[in-house]
């Protein structure tokens, strides 16, 4: 490797190259020849983004599908998926304080493995990003329904349909408040994972008195078995992962972090560990309440009939406000994250330039909020909640698989430039098993989300043979 | 050595600065800020490559304005989710001394200067001392919301440093009344304001800075003499 860091060479089919200006990071603000970037995100704001984009339908979503499976083995699932999630958190955490850039994992694989690579993850992780916006709609239109049930609504008819018109409208809805809000969305951001936290704590403590036998909320008794085995406790474990994607994002951010050698581990290692810790409680709490048939029941919204079996309609209300908030704060932060992704990509030249283009009007990113927006509806309009959630997890776990090897790779031949505030102890054990876990949960998927996945990744590598063959990102800031 | 003064711009959205705050920096030296604030959906990276040149160019042309108009001027140009951590930033990266809320204005005759509360007096003055120069420019020092007796105590004290270098200095003080009300009041008749920044207390950060809503009351141009923690703290 060299001493200095090398520029991206080569163009794209249409003769675009990268947009490469040389910059000095500052724990303030980067620095180009002409400009400079200000950081204007704090610990408290990376924290919202990892937990706001992982508290979202997953929680709210799983406990029905995961309980039913394996009863409360689904717990055992949960820490599965927040241990896999730790250990990529943390080479994550070193490749972002070595190259505070935004574009977070798709630019670490694109400068530590390669083109090829880069072009695949980047773009895995634009369509990994819709994936998971489209379950979080779709659990969303869930959550809505039952909300009107509650209310007293009555849907006749098909129930089905109503989900996947609400999903669509509030996809819609979500891409055209992107494109035109110039409103500062953060703070409403902050104070509404605020409340989900605390909504999410009040209930959970009240039913891990109930589970624990301290108070008797007049829950009835389990009777069907727990399924406490490896192969089904790992496969609910691939189902439920999406739960944990979210974390990573706080890396696509990390370009406008304040302080990043410090802020951004902090963020990512920490919105895994709160989150695995509410996680596990609440299915403790979930497959406690109810058994696994009586979750089967209730489906999508079982969280709903958890309320309100621990503490009346009131409970239940609270759940569904929950469900709400959290699966709008998702789908929300995931579309911002999905334009994100496709502007690193498109400054790369392995998409069009004009994909990045910023409109005049309210200064927002148009074009990629609708190539972010435009999917996600079609997508959710499937209602297809497994499917969606696994094909996401797929491709974020390709990419979760690929920041472990790229950071082992950096490693053994390390370049001048390399020079990361965070470093990941242990040598290159928590990476390889990073890497080898994210990989291996893959395996544990359903067959057809797989065939998904696997058919998504050679499209993405198609397009590098057809239309970026020639860029070279390896080892260029 | 001569002081710095930030002029925050917002070059991008037709920010301009009038051609009689140019006249009136001409004493000093200036850093021109061009900034744009952009929506949370858009990094600043991106807004960066597309509209880096033409600000530039933009803020090339502010400075060389500066320059004719007298003192030595640079310019930084910042992309920013957040302006007023930005201009701090900047403020604090370039040593500034005060900094601008540009208004419109013709040439600049008289300069109301507003020492009410809290503020650092001596550097009040110093600055406007170094802005006036040797130029024929009115000056009225103005107190408000104290009682009569420290009022004029301390615009006595204000007025001996002008007068001392030449300038010509007159005094007004309010003791009735809301001191903003009555700050905005004053500054009609005058062509520009210098006003003291306090040290960050709660109720500007419930209401907003103070300078920033003088300057929308007052509509010309408003200097704003930093604080300083280690000199006025």
């Amino acid at each position: 490797m060299s001493e200095e860091p090398l520029e991206p060479t080569g163009t794209n089919v249409e003769g675009e190259a990268p947009d490469a200006e040389p910059t000095v990071e500052t724990e303030e603000a980067t620095v180009t020849d002409d400009s400079e970037l200000e950081r204007t995100l704090g610990l408290a704001g990376g924290l919202a983004i990892g937990i706001g984009t992982m508290i979202g339908a997953g929680i709210f979503v799983f406990p029905g599908l995961a309980g039913a499976e394996v009863g409360t083995a689904a717990t055992a699932s949960f820490a599965v998926g927040g241990v896999i999630a730790l250990l990529v958190a943390l080479p994550t955490s070193e490749l972002a304080t070595a190259m505070p850039k935004s574009g977070g994992g798709y630019y670490f694989i694109s400068r530590g493995l390669g083109t090829l690579a880069g072009t695949v993850v980047g773009l895995c992780l634009w369509i990994g990003l819709v994936f998971a916006t489209a379950f979080y709609l779709v659990g969303l239109g869930f959550y809505a329904l039952d909300a009107f049930a509650e209310v007293g609504i009555s849907i006749g008819g098909s129930p089905g349909l109503l989900v996947s018109a609400l999903a669509v409208v509030f996809g819609v809805g979500f891409t055209v408040l992107n494109v035109t809000g110039t409103e500062n969305a953060a703070k409403l951001q902050n104070a509404i994972v605020a409340l989900l936290l605390s909504m999410l704590v009040a209930v959970l403590a009240f039913g891990l008195l109930d589970s624990l036998g301290f108070v008797d909320a007049g829950t009835p008794a389990e009777e069907a078995t727990d399924v406490w085995s490896a192969v089904p406790i790992l496969s609910v474990a691939a189902l439920v992962f999406t739960s944990y994607l979210g974390f990573a994002q706080v890396a696509t951010v990390a370009g406008e972090m304040k302080n990043p050698g410090k802020n951004l581990p902090l963020a990512m290692i920490g919105s895994v560990v709160i989150v695995t810790v509410l996680y596990v409680l609440t299915i403790f709490v979930a497959t406690s309440v109810f058994d696994k048939d009586s979750l089967a029941d209730a489906g999508e919204t079982a969280m709903v009939e958890i309320g309100r079996e621990l503490l009346g309609v009131p409970g239940a209300l609270v759940i569904i406000v929950g469900g709400l908030l959290a699966t709008m704060s998702s789908a929300n932060a995931s579309i911002l994250s999905t334009s994100r992704a496709i502007y690193g990509v498109s400054k790369d030249a392995l998409l069009p330039k004009w994909a990045a283009r910023i409109n005049l009007r309210y200064g927002t990113p148009h074009v990629a909020l609708a190539m972010a927006g435009g999917p996600v509806v079609v997508l959710a309009a499937t209602r297809q909640v497994q499917l969606l959630a696994e094909v996401a997890s797929f491709l974020h776990l390709v990419m979760y698989g690929l920041i472990c090897v790229a950071l082992i790779a950096i490693r053994r031949d390390e370049p001048e430039w390399y020079d990361p505030e965070f470093r990941v102890p242990g040598g290159d054990v928590i990476p390889a098993v990073g890497a080898f876990a994210s990989f291996g949960l893959i395996a544990f998927m359903d067959p057809l989300s797989i065939a998904v996945g696997a058919v998504l990744i050679a499209v993405t590598a198609g397009w590098y043979f057809y239309y970026a063959g020639d860029v070279n990102l390896k080892g260029a800031l | 050595m001569t002081s710095n003064v930030l002029v925050p711009v917002k070059i991008l959205e037709g920010g301009g600065v009038s051609p009689g705050l140019m006249t009136l920096l001409g004493t000093v030296d200036v850093t021109v800020l061009g900034y744009h604030e952009l929506p949370e959906q858009t990094p600043p990276d991106q807004a960066r490559s597309q509209y880096e040149e033409q600000a530039v160019s933009a803020l090339e042309d502010l400075e060389q304005e500066f320059r004719s108009a007298g003192g030595e001027a640079d310019h930084r140009l910042v992309f920013t989710h957040d302006s007023r951590q930005t201009i701090e930033r900047v403020a604090d990266d370039v040593d500034a001394r005060a900094y601008a809320i540009s208004g419109v204005t013709g040439d600049v005759d008289s300069l109301l200067v507003a020492l009410s509360g809290d503020v650092a007096v001596d550097r009040v003055v110093g600055f406007v001392k170094e802005v006036v120069g040797d130029r024929s420019i009115a000056v009225t020092l103005f107190v408000a919301g104290e009682d009569a007796e420290a009022a004029e105590r301390k615009l006595e004290w204000a007025e001996e440093k002008l007068e001392g270098s030449g300038v010509d200095v007159d005094t007004r003080f309010s003791v009735s009344g809301s001191p903003f009300q009555a700050l905005v009041d004053a500054v009609k008749g005058h062509d520009a304001v210098v006003v003291g920044e306090k040290a960050p207390s709660l109720k500007e950060l419930v209401f907003g800075d103070e300078a920033e809503k003088l300057a929308e009351a007052s509509v010309g141009p408003v200097l704003v003499v930093r604080y300083d923690e280690y000199l006025d703290g």
